[in-house]
């Protein structure tokens, strides 16, 4: 205890009184209620006790943190009044006294309701004329409440930190404060068009990565982006993650943080350390209380294995289509075999008549050259029939390209003219004008309407007097493109209607079954969806596709 | 006689004329028609010696229309061409009484020598 301070020195009836040093030099001033005044003015609890324990004096104080009046306390075993418990024992704490004249630290105690109270307390002892310790005083401040905002802030920051860590993402705390300046600079230089001025300088995008700090990561970040688990190589600014690709993905998010956002997401391709690039899905947070100390926070999950698998689905949709297309041509092949050899056969003929007037004694050269030009045509009309069923039979990648369904449905009826021919059947097409366009890949769409056709033709009935006919129909549903191929068959049985989807159900017994559902995944694949149904104007089945409209209208002409 | 006269029916016009062009070159004089229905309806379809005919034609088929004619009593010689590789179609030309059936494409002088055999028969 220091001079100036209140003392506590032993007064009447074996009890200790509060005195002023200077009382030594200027007389006593035996006034204990005064001295109790003081201490009762205190905003601390101050109470003392014996050597032995016992409670001497207790202020006001005191009796508000414990609960306890004064008349309760006084005489009692402090720690067994108080229940107190001490994080490092109360021997130990005794023992610092002894040692050391005072000791400080934390207690917990109970109030006279029951409650557990942390204390900060503060033991001195209080000595005689002599310096022999006669009593302890305490002082003590509560601080429950301080532990337990302590105590929640520190397991806040341990959840932080075990998510931080732990999830199985890659985490970045990002510090963007320098970026700030940057953009600052930007639009000082009179430049408001954010966007555009960024598409033309992306030397100051790479400017604002390097002065992206990389304040922390955790491991999943080591793993996805690190080499030899190296961390500290990550920890300087963000520039090497990005690549150039992406600069427009970074932009934006710059652009969505300082524009208020709560956050954002972007699928991107980012760059590991050694300089693999790979699919990435990219968010940053941005809350207030980090964003004012120019922090965020970045999650980043590798998309690699999910787009290999979207990618291998893909290719596996492609080889299905693929195969149905291989399969379909086999059906046709003998309509095939009759359309090349139509041309073949007239190229042939034309051949040998031209041959015949070049023999004569006079070669008539004017003949020659009518039948030539028949072969040139001929032999034109044979190679776009290969060419017809080569794109038929190639396996490449499908590509969606703007199409127009009315021209893939006049291709499909050129490619089935002979085996709409052989099934004598009537095809009527009923093609509306000013269609948009679609988005779908050329083959696959014609793979379709030559399915769904020869489908129809398939189910036409046999013999003599029978209505053979198969509309192809186009027109617009809801602003979508509406494709519909009937026929005047037997319709579809009603067993049959929830399987015709189903891959290798097939009613035909040279069918693999594989036609429809293929057909549904290729329309599903543009956006579109595909039905079957009964109940047409020519009795048979019916089936309607419909498929998003893609941009501007396929033809101007109005409707006629 | 008049010289020879040969129907030519095809509904596939590049291959109808081709053949056409081959025959008179031979010397032959020919005419031809787009399908079975417009030959039956000419008044004069009786002055020809030969028909040639595809036998894959929308409404009647050239063997429908060899059996047309027998029954109606004309006997005038039939050949039959096809673009169709179906082994059967052999069989039934023959039997409908066609004289020959070639497939396309075929060579010249086959269609010739039929034709030679069934202005000769």
């Amino acid at each position: 205890m220091q001079d100036g301070a209140i003392s506590f020195l032993p007064g009447e009836n074996g009890c200790y009184s509060a005195v002023k040093p200077f009382a030594r030099d200027g007389g006593t001033v035996n006034s204990r209620h005064f001295e109790d005044d003081i201490l009762d003015l205190m905003h601390e609890s101050i109470f003392t006790r014996a050597l032995d324990g016992r409670i001497l004096s207790w202020n006001k104080a005191s009796e508000q943190l414990y609960g306890w009046p004064k008349e309760a306390a006084l005489g009692r075993d402090t720690h067994e009044f108080l229940n107190t418990e001490c994080d490092v024992g109360l021997d130990a704490a005794q023992k610092t006294l002894s040692d050391a004249g005072a000791w400080e630290g934390s207690l917990a105690r109970q109030t006279a309701e029951g409650l557990e109270v942390v204390v900060e307390a503060r033991w001195s002892y209080l000595r005689d004329t002599n310096g022999d310790p006669v009593a302890i005083a305490e002082t003590g401040t509560d601080i429950t409440e301080r532990r337990r905002t302590e105590e929640a802030l520190r397991l806040s920051e341990h959840r932080y930190h075990n998510l931080f860590q732990a999830m199985a993402a890659s985490f970045w705390e990002l510090d963007f404060s320098a970026v700030d300046e940057i953009l600052r600079r930007v639009y000082r230089a009179g430049n408001t068009d954010f966007p555009r001025y960024f598409r033309d300088h992306p030397e100051v995008i790479r400017e604002m990565m390097r002065a992206t700090r990389v304040v922390d990561v955790n491991d999943e970040t080591v793993k996805l982006f690190g080499r030899d688990g190296n961390k500290e190589e990550l920890l300087h600014n963000v520039d090497p993650f990005w690549p150039q690709e992406s600069n427009g993905d970074y932009i934006a998010g710059v652009l969505s943080a300082v524009s208020g956002a709560n956050n954002y997401s972007v699928e991107t391709k980012l760059r590991a350390i050694d300089g693999r690039v790979f699919d990435a899905h990219f968010t940053a947070c941005y809350p207030p209380d980090t964003m004012g100390k120019g922090t965020l926070l970045i999650g980043v999950m590798d998309l690699t294995a999910r787009n290999n698998a979207f990618a291998a689905l893909d290719r596996m949709r492609a080889d299905m289509a693929h195969a149905a297309r291989v399969s379909m041509l086999g059906e046709l092949a003998a309509s095939i075999a009759h359309e090349v050899n139509q041309p073949l056969a007239a190229i042939a003929t034309n051949g040998a008549a031209g041959l015949r007037w070049l023999n004569r004694p006079e070669p008539n050269l004017e003949e020659v050259r009518t039948l030539t030009d028949h072969i040139v045509s001929d032999a034109r009309r044979a190679a776009d029939i290969v060419a017809r069923i080569r794109g038929m039979a190639s396996s490449r990648a499908p590509k969606p390209v703007p199409l127009s369904l009315n021209d893939v449905v006049s291709e499909t009826a050129q490619f089935l003219r002979h085996e709409i021919k052989a099934h004598k059947a009537e095809l009527n097409l009923a093609l509306a004008r000013g269609l948009p366009m679609v988005m779908a890949d050329r083959t696959q769409m014609q793979q379709v309407v030559v399915n769904l056709a020869m489908n129809a033709l398939q189910a036409l009935p046999q013999g003599p007097g029978n209505s053979r006919r198969v509309n192809i129909g186009t027109g617009l549903q809801g602003g979508e493109v509406l494709l519909t191929v009937e026929d005047s068959g037997t319709g579809i049985a009603d067993a049959h209607l929830d399987h015709l989807f189903d891959s290798f159900f097939s009613t035909k017994e040279q069918g693999m079954g594989l036609g429809l559902p293929v057909s549904r995944s290729i329309i599903e694949s543009a956006g579109g969806r595909i039905r079957a149904g009964a109940g047409t104007s020519l009795g048979g089945a019916c089936f309607s596709i419909v498929l998003p409209a893609f941009g501007a209208e396929a033809e101007t002409c109005p409707l006629a | 006689m008049s010289e020879p006269c040969i129907s030519v029916i095809d509904d596939d016009e590049s291959m109808r004329s081709a053949i056409l062009g081959l025959l008179r070159a031979a010397g032959y004089q020919a005419t031809g028609f787009g399908s079975a229905e417009d030959f039956l309806a000419a008044d004069d379809s009786v002055r020809f010696s030969c028909i040639v005919s595809d036998i894959q034609m929308p409404g009647i088929s050239g063997l429908e229309l060899k059996r047309t004619l027998a029954a109606d009593g004309c006997d005038t010689p039939v050949v039959l061409i096809t673009a169709r590789s179906e082994a059967d179609l052999t069989d039934r030309a023959r039997e409908s009484g066609a004289l020959c059936l070639l497939r396309k494409p075929f060579e010249a002088d086959s269609l010739l020598n039929c034709i030679d055999k069934a202005l000769a028969g």
